[in-house]
């Protein structure tokens, strides 16, 4: 039984709780509820409480999101990203499963040593090294082509590391099972270490989709072609034309936020754990 | 030659001056039950791993049935094995389990289903078909990893400690569940355990390590009967041998606590230009009824019960005699409470003698 001391005290946790997430909210709700206004009732709204509430359903709700449905290319800078994300979750689980895989059971020589590389490139920022990226890849001639986008995206060291801490933790006498069995390392690795890391795998495929879907600087380096731009700088190319009016503004950013929000709230239990495990299974 | 023949086999570890496994020789027919035993580290487990192919043999040579097989590699030795913690795939039903080997090795999927048909029902594992490992208790994963081992029909069987992670009743009958389906599949076994019980009961052959090397070979009740020095003595068998630190007189021996105890000329004769020696006797070799005590009346003592163990069949009572508290094993019918005085004898013929220094048997 709680106590009233206990009760009332839980009673203002919840209370600074609602306000700490309506703070943070608000902008999200302002966002979603303008998005369905015209630019005329955005202003009107914008002093009073009408600012966070969604005008009455009409045949005109949805003409901010139809207009920039049809009128722009957002669908497509969508489907790309989508596709863009795709490749490269498999390919970051396929590359930095087996990186992980390696350092955390296959004996070679300094193998300890290649993990701290490894972990120190972890607090190297992405800018100061994407320049290298940049040349390199327009050495090679592949600006403004999907390889060239996708290739530096592939190697993840955190992701490696996050792999290596669930792999470390599997145990030496399936895989001495699996020999027996005639299983090859390359089937083991796919057929038995994936599937026993179901929840790092989950993990590692959010946050590269994350990554994606919010990347900004290097396919705005990479990429000049419109056919294959990216969700974000589709973004930055329609809210920076001075045709595109608020309302689109904001249905815009509410397409572009919302699948985040989504694959936070359907994955949130697996992200914890994901991360959770990698440090407390070590052993 | 033998099926399975290991020649001078020796493990050592990287960084470690010491041999894990030195000069393991031993020959292995085939259709044989042999039994590795010995305390933890000894080399046991390390053995059985070199067979299967998971640690390099560091020198000396491994043949199975007739081909060298020091640099073969795991799948090609044609061995299956049991493991300790089961390591089944624990996202594979029992089913697949069992088939997953048959399926790398390419074998016909209407074979397959027939062998998996076989094995679940020997094993008593149809109801359980479709479970995966962790909806199985222990002895049920126990008997999956069982039949994943014997569906591929390979020559060889290994098996590292497959039973101690069981509870004691499920560990019995286990112990018989393998020594049959070893009789039924009539395949070469060698099982690793740190428990000399499983080795006795199953075993053709017993081989006890220490140390990392081998003390003794042979039959379970050649090892009972003729250990080769007080180690072994003191492995097998249970409880263990007593042990006492004797001087050898003119005809007899003198224990530490200066008790003594006249002994037969015929033993006194092997014991001559001795001076002191280790004499083990086994529980069941003290004897306390009347009849005994007329019989071996030269080797009569008398002590104070300290505490006894009720084990229904028969009773331990510990004592202390000779310096260290003795342990003798009796029938249940001989009642003794702790506190009684007791008078009894050890067989002559039963006594085991040791070199002091070296702990080998004088005979």
């Amino acid at each position: 039984m709680l106590t009233k001391k206990q009760k009332r005290n839980n009673w203002i946790l919840v209370v600074v709780m609602i306000a700490v997430s309506l703070f943070f909210l608000f902008p999200v709700i302002w966002m979603l509820a303008n998005s369905f206004k015209p630019d005329a009732a955005i202003t009107d709204d914008m002093n009073s409480f009408a600012a966070f509430i969604p005008p009455a359903l009409n045949g005109n709700f949805f003409d901010n999101y139809i207009k920039i449905l049809t009128n722009t290319s957002f669908v497509r800078y969508m489907v790309n990203t989508l596709f863009y994300a795709a490749v490269l979750i498999v390919l970051g689980i396929i590359v930095n499963g087996l990186a992980g895989y390696a350092l955390a059971k296959i004996k070679f020589p300094f193998r300890e040593r290649w993990l701290m590389i490894i972990m120190l490139l972890m607090i190297v920022p992405m800018e100061t090294i994407i320049t290298i990226h940049f040349l390199f890849i327009a050495k090679l001639g592949l600006l403004n082509t999907v390889i060239g986008y996708i290739l530096p995206m592939i190697v993840n060291p955190f992701n490696i590391f996050l792999f290596r801490q669930v792999f470390v933790s599997l145990p030496d006498d399936v895989y001495e099972a699996a020999q027996l069995d005639h299983c090859s390392p390359i089937k083991y690795f796919f057929t038995m270490v994936l599937p026993m890391s179901k929840s790092v795998v989950a993990t590692v495929s959010v946050f590269t989709f994350l990554n994606v879907w919010n990347d900004y600087l290097w396919p705005s380096l990479v990429f000049t072609s419109g056919d294959l731009l990216t969700a974000q700088i589709g973004l930055n190319a329609i809210t920076s034309n001075d045709n595109t009016t608020m309302g689109q503004k904001l249905a815009v950013i509410t397409m572009i936020t919302v699948p985040v929000i989504i694959i936070y709230s359907l994955f949130s239990k697996q992200i914890v754990e994901g991360v959770v495990s990698t440090g407390s299974k070590e052993g | 030659m033998s099926f399975i023949e290991l020649k001078n086999v020796c493990k050592k570890y990287d960084k470690t001056d010491k041999n894990a496994v030195t000069d393991f020789n031993l020959a292995i027919e085939e259709k044989e039950f042999i039994a590795f035993v010995g305390p933890s580290g000894c080399g046991k487990s390390t053995t059985l791993r070199m067979i299967a192919g998971f640690e390099e043999i560091s020198s000396g040579e491994l043949y199975i049935d007739g081909k060298k097989m020091n640099e073969v590699a795991p799948m090609g030795r044609g061995i299956s094995m049991v493991f300790q913690n089961y390591a089944l795939y624990p996202h594979m039903t029992v089913e697949k389990n069992i088939s997953y080997g048959l399926k790398n090795m390419k074998v016909p999927a209407d074979e397959i289903k027939k062998k998996v048909d076989w094995a679940v029902k020997i094993l008593g594992l149809e109801e359980y078909r479709y479970r995966k490992p962790k909806n199985l208790s222990g002895g049920q994963r126990q008997r999956v990893a069982l039949g994943r081992a014997i569906v591929k029909e390979q020559k060889v069987f290994l098996m590292d400690e497959p039973l101690s992670n069981l509870d004691a009743k499920l560990r019995v009958s286990m112990r018989n569940e393998i020594s049959k389906l070893h009789r039924e599949l009539g395949s070469t076994t060698i099982y690793v355990t740190h428990d000399q019980v499983e080795a006795m009961t199953m075993a053709d052959r017993i081989v006890i390590m220490r140390d990392g090397v081998v003390q003794q070979t042979g039959e379970p009740m050649e090892l009972y009967e003729h250990p080769c020095n007080k180690f072994v003595a003191g492995f097998i068998g249970s409880p263990q041998m007593n042990f006492y630190y004797v001087k050898v007189e003119r005809d007899g021996i003198t224990f530490s606590d200066g008790k003594s105890a006249k002994l037969p000329d015929e033993v006194m004769a092997k014991l001559q230009g001795r001076n002191r020696v280790i004499m083990g006797i086994r529980g069941e070799d003290i004897k306390f009824d009347s009849q005994n005590l007329d019989l071996y009346k030269d080797t009569r003592q008398q002590s104070v019960i300290d505490n006894t163990e009720i084990m229904g069949n028969e009773n331990n009572l510990y004592f202390e005699f000779g310096g260290i508290i003795s342990v003798a094993r009796v029938s249940k019918y001989e009642v003794s409470k702790i506190g009684d005085v007791v008078d009894f004898v050890m067989m002559p013929q039963k006594m085991h003698f040791f070199d002091e220094e070296t702990e080998r048997a004088i005979f």
